[in-house]
């Protein structure tokens, strides 16, 4: 069990685009508990994945404070974001963003090779992470010759194999069919359930959402609303405050 | 730990037309380098190994080279009380007067075209002057005999200069002289030679005179004091250490040196360009790519290495063929004529250790100076542009 929890408070973001200000956060406040698995829903443009972006530490506020487990974001350099996100987030996007020239297997090891570890450990682990994903059988196919489906799922495994405390999907099922999204669905189910990962996951897709503990809406800025899941009740209480 | 070779490898593979085009250029600006090098080497090995440092050669005042130095014999009396001269076990002066003639030789070829090859007369110390000289066929010339003996590489490109053939010599090439031996000279210039006996070459010609004394001394260091003495008052005439008289005649390589720099610098910046090109389009096409490293925690400084890593790939793997294309040149046969004393001098080209150094070392650079902008522009890659949808 994670036992990372997500803070954010007063959160602004102001993106500045040929000297104008643009604003998409605007003092937005969120609490996610350690091992909740929470949806993000809010309409195009609304600032959904800039707010995944900065829980990730891809990118930093303007104001206020971000805080994921010790990690005060707000206070890290653009280096201290970089080696602390190789350690404890997993990223996910719709995109899946693997490299081309690396079979399933090598594209999985990237992120392990930031990490000081002999070759058979980092081969096991891959291993494992394929295994979870159900793809052992892919491990040496490049992602031309995967099927989407596929893809976002080694996706997964490379987001995973460092056994990161914090999962962050902006839009995984945005690109793939009803069936294949409910696949991957259920496995980020999994390593929420079974692995205990803290999870917050970007969708536009109700049914999407019912995977979730709990759903949060992000429109102008701030979080108006949210719903509980009855169908997968929570342990932890978490409000949006 | 860094990113894996094979991933820059691979990624070279993909953008294969653009690789190779660099790929070629930069072999071409190494084999270039490496074979217009190995001539100034060749040559220089070739007049490095000629000469000694404790033999001075003695030239009329005013001439540079043999061919255009005249020294009549009173004046060549003049020398044997310079200091320092060695002497032979029965006590003679290692003192050698030696006449540089040349004559016109077809060489071996279907061509046959005739080069001007060097005729030395000389008399018997000369061997005792120059050690190196060493017959290693056949026998030596007889005194008052129209015989010769010729250095191996003059053998090797000459027509009919083996034993037991034939050269025509003299002031109109009307005499016959058999080769009766060839000698080696430690792969120094004199291997170019043909050598006779003095007064039948003075006669051939009908000269009283002659072009050079070699003076062979006991100590290299007493060099200067010799050539002071020879300099001054007392004898009035031109000298030099042998080896600071070949290194004169290969002031014609340091020119090939300078022109090969030139050129190669100006290719280089080609060189340069062509990387920096096939890596700006390399990075620009992988934009969310590096972004997803930079994601998944890979740093700056890890994408511009990884980067520099793929354009010295690039400029490391031609060079290797660079080397191994000017290889095939190496010990491979030319002619230097030598424009201070219009005769043929033979030599090998050479791709030395230092030719294939400074190869490597300017592929680092090319690698180098083409690779670091891209790599840079790649790590400034703004992560969250560049993931977003296309
Ligand atoms: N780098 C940027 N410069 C300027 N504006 C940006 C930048 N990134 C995002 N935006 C703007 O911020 C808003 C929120 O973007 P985003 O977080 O991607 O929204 P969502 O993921 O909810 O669709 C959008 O209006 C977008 O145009
Ligand atoms: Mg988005």
């Amino acid at each position: 069990m994670s036992t990372v929890d997500i803070e954010l408070r007063k959160v602004r973001k102001v993106y500045f685009k040929d000297r104008l200000e643009i604003p998409v956060l605007e003092g937005l406040d969120l609490t996610i508990a350690a091992g909740e698995f929470v949806v993000l829903m809010g309409p195009s443009g609304s600032g959904k994945s800039t707010l995944l972006h900065l829980i990730g530490g891809l990118d930093s506020a303007t104001g206020g404070s971000v805080r994921v487990g010790d990690a005060h974001l707000e206070k890290m350099s653009e280096r201290e974001r970089t080696a602390w996100r190789s350690r404890h987030v997993g990223f996910i996007f719709q995109m899946y963003h693997l490299v081309p020239v690396l079979t399933a297997a090598q594209n999985v090891e990237l992120p392990l090779l930031l990490f000081s570890m002999s070759s058979s450990q980092r081969k096991e682990r891959v291993r494992t992470a394929l295994e979870v994903v159900g793809l052992s059988d892919r491990a040496d196919h490049r992602p031309n010759q995967l099927s989407g489906g596929q893809e976002q799922r080694v996706a997964i495994a490379r987001a995973i194999v460092t056994d990161p405390d914090v999962i962050l999907a902006d839009e995984p099922t945005g690109d793939l069919d009803a069936k294949t999204s409910e696949e991957i669905l259920e496995l980020l189910n999994l390593l929420n359930s079974e692995f205990g990962k803290t999870i917050l996951m970007v969708t536009h897709d109700p049914r999407a959402a019912s995977h979730g503990q709990r759903t949060v809406h992000l429109d102008k800025g701030v979080l108006d609303r949210e719903e509980l899941n009855p169908a997968r009740p929570r342990g932890a209480a978490a409000m949006v405050s | 730990m860094a990113l894996p070779l094979t991933y820059n490898f691979r990624n070279l593979l993909v953008r294969r037309l653009s690789t190779s085009l660099t790929f070629f250029v930069v072999t071409v600006v190494v084999a270039v380098l490496c074979v217009l090098l190995s001539f100034a080497a060749g040559i220089r090995a070739s007049l490095r190994a000629s000469g000694w440092p404790q033999n001075v050669l003695v030239l009329k005042t005013g001439a540079t080279a043999e061919s255009t130095s005249i020294i009549y014999p009173d004046e060549a009396g003049r020398i044997v009380q310079t200091p320092g001269i060695a002497t032979d076990s029965s006590g003679q002066l290692l003192l050698s007067p030696e006449l540089c003639v040349q004559t016109s030789v077809p060489r071996i070829g279907p061509d046959g075209t005739p080069a001007n090859v060097a005729i030395r007369g000389v008399d018997r110390v000369a061997f005792d002057v120059h050690p190196e000289v060493k017959l290693i066929e056949g026998r030596l010339f007889e005194d008052g005999a129209q015989e010769v003996i010729v250095g191996v590489q003059a053998r090797d490109r000459y027509q009919n200069l083996h034993v037991g053939g034939e050269v025509m010599l003299g002031r109109s090439t009307n005499r016959v002289f058999k080769v009766v031996g060839v000698f080696e000279a430690a792969g120094g210039a004199l291997e170019s030679e043909i050598w006779s006996g003095r007064t039948m070459i003075a006669d051939a010609h009908n000269f009283r005179f002659v072009s050079s004394i070699a003076v062979r001394l006991e100590d290299p260091a007493r060099a200067e004091e010799a050539i002071r003495y020879i300099k001054g008052p007392a004898v009035r005439m031109n000298a030099r250490t042998e080896v600071d008289y070949y290194d004169d005649l290969s002031t014609k390589t340091r020119q090939i040196v300078l022109l090969t720099s030139i050129l190669i610098g100006i290719m280089s910046v080609g060189a340069i360009f062509a990387v920096a090109n096939t890596m700006y389009a390399s990075v620009d096409s992988r934009r969310r790519e590096i972004a997803m490293l930079r994601t998944i925690g890979f740093s700056r400084r890890s994408i511009v290495t990884s980067f520099l890593v793929e354009s010295l790939l690039i400029t490391l793997t031609a060079c290797l063929v660079g080397i191994a294309v000017s290889l095939s040149v190496d010990g491979s046969r030319q002619d230097f004529l030598s424009d201070t004393t219009w005769t043929v001098l033979a030599y090998e080209l050479r791709v030395t250790p230092e030719i294939i150094l400074s190869a490597l070392g300017l592929s680092t650079l090319v690698g180098l100076f083409g690779g670091l902008a891209p790599a840079v522009r790649a790590s400034r890659t703004r992560i969250i542009e560049a993931l977003r949808k296309a």
